[in-house]
């Protein structure tokens, strides 16, 4: 996938616009959803209320199902705003693809890796911190390198890579392969005229919708993981 | 390929610029949520739980309340039952004890009235006894001194006389 992009340097660093536009875009629409959907808020909730308190509940309930403690409780509000975004930035991809001249301007932000790695980052830096701040530097350090035996120290150190590698590449996968499929009808959409739109649409309409599906999943799955491992680093093991 | 994937078409450089990016707005992203959603919406939920748990207690204590004045109205009801029941005896006996005295006075009453009768009736007949003697002996003496003034005659009483004081003789 040789898509170009633009590319623009601030400061000794590159920022490429396709991800600046994606980001922003995917966190207005968040950002817009959930004030919209909690203005007038009532005791007794009723239509739009309903729908954000229904998404808080899911996404609490996540937390609650790993860590059912002060920690959680602190997770909460993280992991609700997490979920918005990634599955926000997932179905963007999944509706538009804004491409000018060649360069792709507006797509799933998630579909680049930088992103999830970002993303991935944040999550497994929170899973540290508050490892170190719940257990203290010496019992995290014991609870997340030296168990089971404290010669597994190097398996460990290599594990928090692969699982910070693994939860920033398994999102980034799944929606970069989906919205290179999505491309690669709409290639075969256009390479024969009407013979080949009739079949490609019917196709394309498959693919968006298992799209949408697996945009949710990897939501669901990248914040179930981050709550997996916050709640590995917060917890002794007995 | 991987490489490329990895650079994702930054053939000159990493954009690692985007990073920066992505941090700072989701911070921002965070920041903004958190005060003008996720506050609102979390706090509405706590307090819809807090109201939840309040109406329940309270049920609970009314429904506690409840019980606890059906059961003492249950006692009272008893208490007054019983009550009643001890009057209804307590007059009970007391009218079987009032019958009693009023039958026993009138058996009294009735045993003194026949013998102030029984005692009247003896002294009327004594008295009438008597005075039918007196009556009896006046009669007689009057007829005597009928009989007597017409044929009274000494020599007829000389005998009696005689016989009279030679019995006086005697005793």
């Amino acid at each position: 996938m040789d898509e170009k992009t633009a590319m623009f340097s601030f400061a000794g660093l590159t920022f490429d616009w396709s991800v600046i536009i994606s980001t922003t875009v995917a966190m207005v629409i968040v950002f817009v959803l959930a004030v919209w959907m909690s203005r007038r808020l009532e005791l007794k909730p009723k239509g739009k209320q309903n729908v954000l308190e229904w998404i808080i509940d899911f996404t609490n309930g996540i937390v609650d199902q790993q860590a059912p403690n002060s920690t959680g409780r602190g997770m909460k509000f993280y992991i609700f705003s997490l979920f918005m975004f990634i599955f926000v930035a997932n179905q963007l991809g999944v509706a538009f693809n804004v491409n000018v001249g060649g360069v792709t301007y507006l797509r799933s932000a998630t579909a680049n890796p930088l992103v999830t790695m970002t993303l991935a980052m944040f999550s497994i830096g929170i899973a540290h911190y508050l490892g170190v701040q719940k257990l203290g530097f010496k019992n995290y350090f014991k609870t997340v390198y030296l168990k089971p035996m404290p010669f597994l120290l190097p398996i460990n150190i290599i594990e928090q890579f692969t699982s910070f590698l693994t939860l920033g590449l398994r999102l980034f996968g799944n929606i970069f392969a989906g919205e290179m499929v999505l491309s690669l009808i709409w290639q075969l959409a256009v390479s024969h005229g009407i013979a080949t739109m009739v079949p490609a649409f019917a196709l394309m309409l498959a693919w968006q919708a298992f799209s949408l599906f697996i945009g949710a999943i990897q939501a669901f799955v990248f914040t179930t993981l981050t709550m997996v491992y916050v709640s590995e680093k917060t917890e002794v093991e007995e | 390929m991987f490489s490329n994937l990895f650079l994702a078409g930054a053939s000159e450089q990493l954009a690692l610029g985007n990073m920066l990016f992505l941090l700072v707005s989701m911070i921002v992203l965070l920041l903004l949520l958190k005060k003008f959603a996720w506050g609102p919406v979390s706090k509405m939920m706590q307090d819809r739980a807090d109201k939840i748990a309040h109406d329940l207690d309270s049920a609970e204590d009314a429904r506690q309340k409840a019980q606890d004045l059906e059961s003492k109205r249950q006692e009272q009801l008893q208490s007054a039952r019983t009550d009643a029941n001890a009057i209804i005896a307590d007059a009970q006996t007391a009218a079987g004890l009032q019958r009693d005295q009023i039958v026993s006075d009138a058996n009294d009453s009735a045993q003194a009235m026949k013998a102030t009768a029984t005692a009247q009736i003896e002294q009327e007949r004594v008295e009438a006894m008597a005075g039918v003697k007196n009556d009896v002996a006046e009669l007689s003496i009057t007829i005597a001194q009928k009989i007597i003034q017409k044929e009274l005659k000494l020599e007829d009483q000389k005998a009696l006389i005689d016989a009279y004081v030679a019995g006086l003789g005697d005793k």
